[in-house]
């Protein structure tokens, strides 16, 4: 179902829980009894467009907002997805790993068990990170770039040594098997490994990872389907200005 | 797990769609077929191989007490006859016998057994599942950190058979990173922690 400016905040959440984060990262907050869509966006100085572009691009995986993408600011997608990385690196990863570590004082039956996941997913969040640093250090301002030369028409010294040293292209290329070793993690976790005596605490580590994935697949989403077809746009239109 | 077809075969009308209806609690499994006319049912058997035959000894075609063998000798069936007669199971020979005055609970636990069954060794034929001997050997040197044409050189084997190997265990396992295989290894004994880099 498509999300649409006039339906109620309230009902949207209640349609996909997923989007709680979501909407946090904008800045809004719970609590906004029978307002719409609009009406919260207004309060909190969200641009509409782009708000209904991303949630729809969030909640339904086949949803394809090609006219609108020309409306939506660059910038305004990098800021949100540097919000979510931040999400990431600051909070969902050091929660997980937290409790990965509290599962060390549990009573197990192979403690080097414990120390195998504690690893990988060590191996797991330092592979992520250096992901999301090549987008913020190389994708994010070559993006910017590009939008900057769209937006002048012209090349300065700066944004022409950028716009030439990389082309979305390759971020496509390079954009895929981070997700493989959280795939496996939960494999492993599931299938070969007897969890502790005292379960809850293993359980909720599964459901976490299941839950970063999924917020994870609906982030590159954005990126996919959102950032990456505008930036080939402009690009097009680049080439015709050299 | 593969759902389990059914086929029933019954003249009444009122307990073949009766029976379907209680079936549709059954997990994983699907009534595919209801079968009325006698002279259908050898046909029919043989074209949609059921996992299990639920049928009336009067829809079976001539008389013969070790029904199972002689109708079905080539398929995996499991035979469960339904009929009003008492005693049934002594005159012929089947995987499980329900009764018309039988209880739907108790018709769903002769079915589900029967399935459990089914499973079990549908399990112990899956050996193939598990990695070989040569894949574990395979996994050992991934896990150790070795890329496919070490391996192959160590094995004295082409990288294309690295590679399908590769393929196999990973499909077998669910495990695709380098990482993951090697926690798998540990886990197995097949390596130790001190040997992995």
């Amino acid at each position: 179902m498509r999300i649409k400016k006039d339906m109620k905040l309230a009902d949207v959440i209640q349609l996909n829980y997923m989007l709680i984060p979501v909407i946090h990262r904008f800045g809004i907050n719970l609590g906004f009894g029978d307002k719409t869509v609009a009406e919260v966006c207004k309060d909190n100085e969200v641009d509409l467009n782009f708000f209904l572009q991303l949630v729809n691009a969030y909640h339904d995986k086949d949803y394809f907002p090609k006219e609108e993408l020309q409306t939506i600011p660059v910038k305004n997608i990098v800021n949100y997805l540097k919000m979510t990385h931040a999400s990431y690196l600051n909070d969902k990863l050091s929660e997980i790993d937290d409790k990965i570590i509290s599962l060390q004082s549990e009573d197990m039956e192979d403690q080097r068990y414990i120390l195998l996941i504690k690893n990988f997913f060590d191996g797991y969040k330092s592979e992520l990170t250096e992901h999301i640093l090549h987008e913020e250090n190389v994708v994010f301002p070559y993006v910017l770039a590009v939008e900057e030369i769209i937006k002048t028409q012209s090349f300065t010294a700066s944004n022409r040594a950028i716009f030439e040293s990389f082309s979305i292209e390759k971020y496509e290329e390079e954009h895929n098997d981070v997700e493989e070793k959280l795939m496996d993690l939960k494999t492993i976790m599931i299938k070969y490994l007897t969890p502790p005596a005292n379960s809850t605490l293993y359980h909720t580590i599964i459901q976490d990872l299941f839950k970063l994935e999924e917020d994870l697949n609906y982030h590159s989403r954005i990126e996919d389907k959102v950032l990456t077809p505008k930036v080939i746009l402009m690009e097009k239109s680049i080439s015709n200005l050299l | 797990m593969a759902r389990s077809t059914i086929l029933i075969a019954e003249n009444s009308c009122i307990i073949r769609k009766g029976l379907r209806s209680i079936l549709q609690n059954l997990e994983n499994s699907e009534v595919i077929q209801l079968i009325d006319d006698k002279e259908d049912v050898c046909k029919i058997v043989t074209k949609s191989k059921p996992d299990i035959l639920i049928i009336n000894p009067n829809m079976l075609p001539g008389d013969c007490l070790d029904v199972k063998k002689e109708l079905f000798a080539t398929n995996k069936l499991s035979l469960v006859l339904i009929s009003d007669k008492k005693n049934i199971e002594k005159e012929l020979k089947a995987d499980a016998y329900i009764n018309y005055s039988d209880g739907q609970n108790a018709i769903l636990d002769k079915l589900q057994e029967i399935l459990n069954k089914k499973n079990k060794s549908v399990h112990a034929d899956k050996s193939s599942e598990t990695i070989s001997s040569r894949e574990k050997n395979i996994l050992k040197h991934i896990a150790l950190g070795l890329t496919n044409k070490e391996i192959a050189d160590q094995l004295f084997i082409s990288i294309h058979t690295v590679v399908t190997h590769r393929k196999n265990i990973t499909q077998k396992l669910g495990i695709k990173s380098v990482s993951g295989l090697t926690v798998y290894a540990i886990l197995h004994n097949l390596i130790s922690m001190d040997e992995v880099k």
